[in-house]
């Protein structure tokens, strides 16, 4: 837990982070909104100061209430994993620039956020999906998704825990597993 | 051109509007794709220039490594682009662990990387002891770092035989399989599995180390040095294949952190990074072993690397036999585990890569989302840009040295 | 045609074994008769056309020959590669699985043998006789024992040259007709690798030529009688060795097999063959590996000669002096050598009940026998031995191939494209060059004096 880390990114990226900056085992974690992304994401990768060379991750979130994109970065100056949460992406149309001009790498990494949650990133040249068939219209990974199940829609199925998050019965408009996350 | 009868689908006749029989192309071949581009990336692909044709290697293939689909440009016999096509072992894992007990967890995510299961376990459990806020007793961390170890010269040892085997050795693979063997096997009496481990749990490991496991494992290495020399030694000093590999898919610093490399593939290229020494977890700090690193970046580079690596996991296991304390192998745990809400980031140095698990809990008895990230499926990036001007038996080496698990890259 | 059925219905198995026996019989009843009736004049036609008969004799002798020495190279093959990557290999089928290879030809036969959409018939049918054909007539000049050969040409390694260049027609053949990417490719590649291969391999043998004087194999391997250090691979070492490499990739053996190379394009020019034309191809490629041994043998290591000359023994045996002695000898040799040698084992152990000792007397018996016998004809017929040293070497070289294959891997076209226009065909002209200077140099001194 890097306390001096802390402080570096709360001087240098105050104004623009939407949430404190929080430290837990050795990661920290800052949030901030999707249109900032590449700004700072390109400060954080080429400024000597913070040389965050290596994206070691980039995950699609549903909260449930919104979506959220996490990258996690590592670099030679601190001993902690730094974990961007760009918050605040609406559930109808997620929207996020891409990162694949920093590190080419991301590309699939987004193609798959894309495959699984819908989440658009702006400019990336190969936006399509990567698991799922290309006729494909369901995003799989979004709480709203229920998979087709036989033991969900079988009569006396549904009683493991696992089949019942699947079943349909329990999808109430509005019935869908949020965090606050 | 008539179209023979018997080879066409039931429904269809002579007639049918999908069978095209255009005289122009040549007869049965479909529109590559048969769906108009919808990204810059794909119309640029599948535009073919002067001279060019695409040619399919299939998802079923003998040298892609698992199903994978691999779609060439080729001018001749040099390959001028690559598209690979995913998703044929998509199984949805990240969908199912949301649905699942946090120990139901582990059995879920071993077939991903099948080859080296207890890295995948590893992760996601070290992700989870941070949720719960759980110290895993120092004797579970030995038996944890000395299995993975072993599976990770079980792995090095796979990607060794099948590399041969890409360029056509028939002898070393089988050579390596007997390695391999004798690893599993240990880890069978260990473990209880011969491959897909479930040894792992949230806390420490599921069973202590027993006399049939600690007897193979002395006996394997009193004749291993020597075993694995040999083995290696049918390639390292064979002419075609050193000739084959050296200079092929060179990647240099720069494009390999670009493209997010980890692992030996990272490392072949001058660049350091362990996560084991980088970042350190479970008990590496206590070990002394060393980074083996090249800088020429090829594919020999890498097949050297991964051998090197051998030799450093040989080092630990020895060190943890020695240094192995008393004391419990699991932390004292409820059943019924609900963490508290927050998110946690467990990443690991598996044998391809850095694996990581990055979990969020909203205080449930499942997962709210556990993102699992694997070293194989950003590694097949590389080969769309390394492949490129080469040949087409050069594609398969340059996959080969990558050493993707088709588990792992389609989850 | 009911009252057949009926009654083929109402037989049991050994009437209807019989039944079947009988019709053939009574079929060939009508040749066997008008042979006896006209014996005479057809050995009159024979010995008038003695050499026409005796070459219809052998090539069909050659043709039949080629599938069992396929079936044994192909054991030899799967067994050889598999003790080399410390498996067993064929273990079930016959004695050490040695009648897999068999099984493997039967199975060829009974798949199915489709034609693929889009693929020219034509040329697909033939695409696999031609291959075969190309390996089977290279047979024809060999030489396998004094007098045991198909034709002695004068001409007899131009004639093989020429013929093994049809593969390359077989080849290109296969690729196109099918009508699939990947056989175009595999179809091109061979082709490619063939045709470069075919220079040094001629340029290499020139300067044996130029030694001997005669493209006759048969002469070739006269001039090699005598001690082995006749043998033309001393006076032509790197001749040889060109020779053999050029062979191996003649023959699409490893490391020059990526016209098979399963793991790229998975069978090359052979993808969409099937059952028996498939198996055309998958003999073809180990009656050529036995053809290239042959040559081999026959050009630089002595053909049927033995390394060292043989003493000029005579058995002087004579069965029929001993008149109806002989009768008896035939009736009791076995009898007594059974007896004689099933009494070791019946005297020594004890609980080996008696039938099991005499069983194991008759087996030991008849290998005696065999050996002596064939020890006999190695002696006394100069064929017998001449054969037999000529598939001892000849098999050795079968096996070098295996051994080649079970340990390296495969090159990559431009690697061996590079090889063969870079480095053996400057090899070749080098090594002519030198043998011609050496001849005419030693020509001059020779005559000078």
């Amino acid at each position: 837990m890097d306390r001096l880390f802390r402080r570096r990114l709360e001087a240098r990226f105050g104004d623009r982070l939407t949430g404190p900056v929080r430290q837990r085992h050795d990661q920290t974690e800052i949030r901030i909104a999707a249109a900032d992304v590449a700004d700072i994401l390109r400060t954080l990768h080429d400024d000597p100061e913070w040389r965050f060379e290596l994206l070691a991750d980039l995950a699609g979130v549903d909260t449930g209430t919104h979506m959220q994109v996490v990258y996690h970065l590592w670099s030679v100056t601190s001993p902690d994993w730094l974990r961007v949460i760009a918050d605040g992406l609406c559930r109808d149309d997620p929207r996020i620039p891409s990162v694949t001009f920093l590190w080419k790498g991301a590309e699939w990494m987004e193609r798959e956020a894309y495959d699984m949650f819908g989440i658009t990133f702006e400019g990336n040249r190969d936006l399509r999906r990567i698991y799922m068939p290309p006729e494909y219209t369901s995003f799989p990974l979004r709480k709203d998704f229920f998979l087709a199940d036989d033991a969900a829609r079988s009569p006396g199925g549904g009683v493991r825990p696992m089949e019942r998050s699947h079943s349909p019965r329990d999808a109430a408009p509005g019935a869908v597993r949020q965090v606050r996350a | 051109m008539t179209v023979t009868r018997n080879l066409l689908p039931p429904h269809a006749s002579a007639d049918d509007p999908r069978i095209t029989l255009d005289e122009e192309v040549g007869g049965i071949f479909e529109n590559v794709p048969p769906y108009p581009p919808r990204t810059e990336r794909e119309a640029e692909f599948y535009t073919l220039g002067d001279g060019e044709m695409f040619i399919n290697m299939g998802p079923q293939h003998p040298s892609t490594h698992g199903v994978l689909r691999v779609v060439l440009k080729l001018d001749g016999e040099k390959v001028v682009d690559l598209d690979p096509v995913l998703g044929y072992l998509h199984r949805g894992v990240e969908k199912l662990c949301e649905n699942a007990d946090y120990h139901q967890v582990i059995s879920q995510v071993d077939p991903l990387e099948y080859v080296s299961s207890l890295f995948c376990e590893w992760s996601p459990v070290m992700a989870f002891e941070q949720l719960l806020d759980v110290e895993v007793p120092r004797r579970a961390e030995y038996i944890r770092v000395l299995s993975a170890e072993l599976n990770r010269i079980a792995s090095h040892a796979l990607f060794a035989g099948w590399m041969a085997l890409d360029l056509g050795g028939l002898t070393p693979i089988l050579w390596s399989f007997i390695e391999r063997d004798e690893i599993v096997e240990m880890l069978a009496s260990l473990t209880g599995q011969r491959m897909l481990f479930n040894y792992f749990r949230i806390g420490g490991v599921n069973g202590d180390l027993n006399h049939d496991f600690m007897s193979r494992l002395g006996d394997w290495m009193s004749r291993a040095v020597k075993q694995i020399d040999n083995d290696t030694g049918l390639l390292n000093e064979n002419e075609i294949f050193v000739r084959r590999m050296r200079g092929l898919g060179v990647l240099d610093r720069d494009t390999a952190l670009r493209m997010c490399a980890t692992g030996p593939n990272l490392r072949a290229t001058g660049v350091p990074f362990d996560v084991r020494r980088a970042h350190p977890y479970s008990i590496y700090p206590e070990i002394d072993f060393d980074i083996p690193t090249r800088t020429e970046g090829d594919c020999l580079a890498r097949y050297l690397l991964r051998m090197d690596e051998v030799k450093q996991s040989l080092r630990i296991i020895d060190q943890c036999l020695h240094q192995m304390p008393d004391g419990p192998i699991m932390a004292k745990l409820p059943r019924l585990l609900r963490p508290r809400p927050g998110r946690a980031y467990a990443s690991i140095e598996g044998p391809r890569g850095q694996y990581a698990t990055y979990a969020i809990s909203d205080g449930t008895d499942q997962p709210f989302r556990m993102r699992i990230h694997d070293p194989s499926f950003i590694h097949l990036q590389m080969v769309g840009l390394l492949t490129p001007g080469n040949l087409v038996a050069d594609t398969m080496a340059i996959m080969a040295s990558l050493d993707p698990i088709m588990g792992g890259v389609d989850k | 045609m009911t009252v057949v059925a009926r009654t083929w219905q109402r037989l049991t198995i050994p009437g209807r074994v019989l039944l079947a026996l009988l019709v053939v019989g009574a079929l060939l009843t009508v040749p066997l008769v008008l042979l006896i009736v006209f014996s005479d004049e057809l050995l009159a036609i024979v010995g008038a056309n003695l050499p026409i008969v005796r070459f219809v004799v052998a090539a069909t002798a050659i043709l039949l020959m080629t599938i069992p020495t396929a079936f044994v190279i192909i054991y030899i093959e799967m067994k050889g590669i598999a003790l080399m990557n410390l498996r067993i290999g064929p273990d079930r089928v016959g004695p050490f699985g040695s009648l897999l290879s068999v099984v493997h030809g039967l199975k060829v036969l009974m798949k199915e043998d489709f034609t693929p959409t889009g693929a020219d018939p034509t040329v697909f049918t033939w695409a696999p006789v031609v291959v075969y054909l190309a390996s089977v007539m290279s047979l024809l000049v060999i030489p396998f024992a004094p007098g045991l050969f198909g034709q002695d040409m004068n001409i007899a390694l131009l004639y093989f040259f020429a013929v093994g260049g049809l593969t390359v027609v077989g080849l290109l053949m296969a690729g196109w007709s099918s009508f699939n990417k990947y056989s175009l490719l595999g179809g091109l590649r061979s082709a490619a690798q063939v045709i470069s291969y075919e220079i040094p391999l001629t340029l290499s043998v020139v300067g044996l030529l130029i030694l001997a004087g005669t493209m006759s194999l048969n002469q070739l391997v006269l001039n090699q009688s005598g001690w082995f250090t006749n043998w033309y691979v001393f006076q032509q070492p790197l001749g040889a060795l060109i020779f053999f490499i050029a062979a191996t990739a003649e023959a699409n053996r490893t490391p020059f097999d990526l016209t098979e190379a399963d793991s790229e394009i998975v069978a090359g020019f052979a993808t969409e063959y099937s059952g028996m034309r498939f198996g055309f191809f998958f003999f073809a490629e180990y009656v050529n590996v036995f053809i290239i041994s042959a040559l081999t043998v026959t050009l630089f290591f002595g053909g049927w000669n033995s390394p060292f000359p043989m003493p000029d023994i005579r058995l002087a045996l004579d069965p029929g002096s001993l008149g109806i002695g002989l009768l008896l000898v035939i009736a009791l040799v076995p009898l007594i050598g059974t007896l004689l040698f099933a009494a070791p084992f019946w005297l020594l152990r004890s609980s080996m009940p008696s039938w099991q000792a005499l069983v194991l007397g008759f087996i030991v018996f008849n290998i005696v026998a065999v050996t002596l016998v064939l020890g006999w004809a190695f002696i006394s017929f100069d064929w017998v031995a001449g054969l037999i040293w000529f598939m001892v070497k000849t098999y050795g070289f079968v096996f070098l191939f295996v051994w080649m294959r079970g340990t390296l891997p495969r090159v990559r076209i431009d690697q061996l494209m590079g090889f063969a226009w870079k480095w053996m065909l400057p090899a070749s002209l080098l090594n002519l060059f030198v043998t011609a200077a050496a001849v005419i140099v030693v020509g001059a001194l020779r005559g000078g004096r």
